[in-house]
């Protein structure tokens, strides 16, 4: 394929992940993607800090199962040479670019050598670095790759948008007609107190008749049917926090 | 606030523009090292910067903290001119409704992730304001998940290539109320544009300038 070739193959792909609306299809269309190049496993994580565990910072993953339990039950996170590059750049890399000094690092060493056991004897990764300083990656293993000058810009950014697409189904923003203002937020959190509508007004000095209105503005935007069922929406999407 | 300044009301700010080029010059050439904007007199100037050029800039009591660039892609532009291979697989875009980024930048003593997104908030309420459907831009790829981060809707126009040792790419950005709504949610604050002296019509001039350009090659 020409370099142009790749490009739309990739480009197509992108604009077409957000007809997948839920993670296991958006997976499996990634893996068809990624297969394309060779890939056989695919891996979408935020990388843990010393106190939180690999596991709990997986979005998606197609890896075989034993090697997943035997990556967290050794705890190869900790050692893993591609973790601490992707830390450390944010430009994509081919794991073999993950330096380790086998000498010194015999975790290094083993985890990579039984990668190889369960076929991904070569991978590349796509770090991302969000606006808060959150650290993740998308990791691809396999066997027979088609890793080269024009495949890997591909990769790049079929990994960065198929993360942020991941990561937005399992963390929907709420509806932008969800938005409610700082005084309909205050109201809402004050009858989730229990607080009447007079009660709220007495609150925040204004009349019961304009606490009123608030309430339902807010209601409506979130699409409740009352007070009661806007309260447990707000709540559920922590627009309020009970 | 961030003042937008055009060429109907630069008369106004012709002091900052000239301290902004200046700083400019000071974070693009001597602390990012892009050499080909060098200049001997310290000003960084290119050919993009004419009376087209929109500019929003952060000001505190006329001092420049940060700001960026807007130019109708009814003229070339740089993506056209300079980077048209980041734009190989879905073209360089020519459409009043459709205005490139380029030349954001943050002085050092501002560089706290909430600035960056005042900065952005901005150019998402210009537009919107002005009707502006759609900005171009070339980024550095590694900015891609800092715009997913605040709800930009961003399509790339190319795949990345490498340019001075950073991966690079050229991409469109929705102008959208919902991206506004989001970063403003993120900075807490209502408006961050302010525009003084004579209103501007982005879109009229930009119509202008396409139509320029289809007299000089009739």
């Amino acid at each position: 394929m020409s370099a142009v070739d790749y490009g739309r193959e990739a480009l197509d792909f992108i604009e077409g992940l957000g007809a997948y609306t839920k993670v296991p299809d958006a997976m499996d269309a990634l893996a068809t993607a990624f297969g394309r190049y060779g890939f056989e496993h695919i891996i979408v994580t935020g990388l843990p800090n010393p106190d939180q565990r690999f596991s709990q910072m997986v979005l998606a993953k197609k890896w075989p199962a034993e090697w997943f339990s035997l990556y967290t039950q050794k705890g190869y996170d900790r050692v893993d040479p591609v973790i601490r590059k992707c830390r450390q750049t944010v430009n994509p890399f081919e794991w073999s670019e993950a330096p380790y000094d086998p000498e010194l690092e015999p975790g290094a060493v083993e985890v990579m050598r039984r990668a190889a056991d369960f076929r991904m004897s070569r991978g590349f990764v796509v770090p991302i670095h969000g606006l808060t300083g959150y650290e993740a990656g998308v990791s691809l293993g396999g066997v027979h790759l088609d890793l080269n000058a024009r495949s890997k810009p591909a990769l790049h950014l079929i990994g960065m948008y198929g993360f942020d697409h991941i990561r937005r189904l399992l963390d929907p923003v709420p509806h932008p007609s969800m938005r409610l203002t700082p005084r309909e937020r205050e109201v809402l959190a004050w009858a989730s107190q229990g607080k009447s509508a007079w009660e709220i007004g007495e609150i925040l000095h204004i009349t019961q008749r304009t606490a009123e209105e608030h309430l339902a503005t807010a209601a409506r935007k979130l699409g409740a049917v009352n007070r009661t069922h806007a309260v447990a929406i707000a709540i559920r999407h922590r627009i309020i926090t009970p | 606030m961030i003042h937008v300044i055009s060429a109907v009301n630069r008369h106004l700010y012709e002091d900052v523009l000239e301290q902004h080029f200046r700083v400019r010059h000071e974070i693009f050439v001597e602390e990012r090292k892009w050499e080909a904007l060098r200049k001997p007199d310290g000003r960084e100037i290119d050919t993009y910067d004419n009376e087209d050029a929109i500019y929003l800039l952060a000001l505190d009591n006329r001092r420049v903290l940060g700001g960026s660039r807007l130019y109708p892609t009814t003229k070339p532009t740089m993506l056209s001119e300079v980077f048209p291979h980041l734009a190989a697989v879905r073209g360089c875009p020519s459409d009043p409704l459709v205005w490139e980024w380029s030349r954001f930048f943050v002085s050092r003593e501002r560089r706290d992730g909430a600035f960056n997104l005042q900065l952005m908030a901005a150019a998402q309420e210009f537009c919107l304001d002005q009707g502006i459907e759609r900005l171009c831009l070339v980024m550095e790829t590694w900015w891609l998940p800092r715009f997913h981060d605040i709800g930009f809707v961003v399509t790339p126009l190319g795949l990345p290539a490498l340019i001075e040792n950073s991966w690079t790419m050229a991409a469109s950005i929705e102008v959208r109320q919902e991206s506004l709504d989001v970063v403003r949610d993120r900075i807490g604050m209502k408006n961050v544009v302010r525009h003084d002296g004579p209103r501007l019509d982005a879109v009229a001039r930009a119509n202008l300038c396409g139509l320029a350009a289809q007299r000089r090659s009739a």
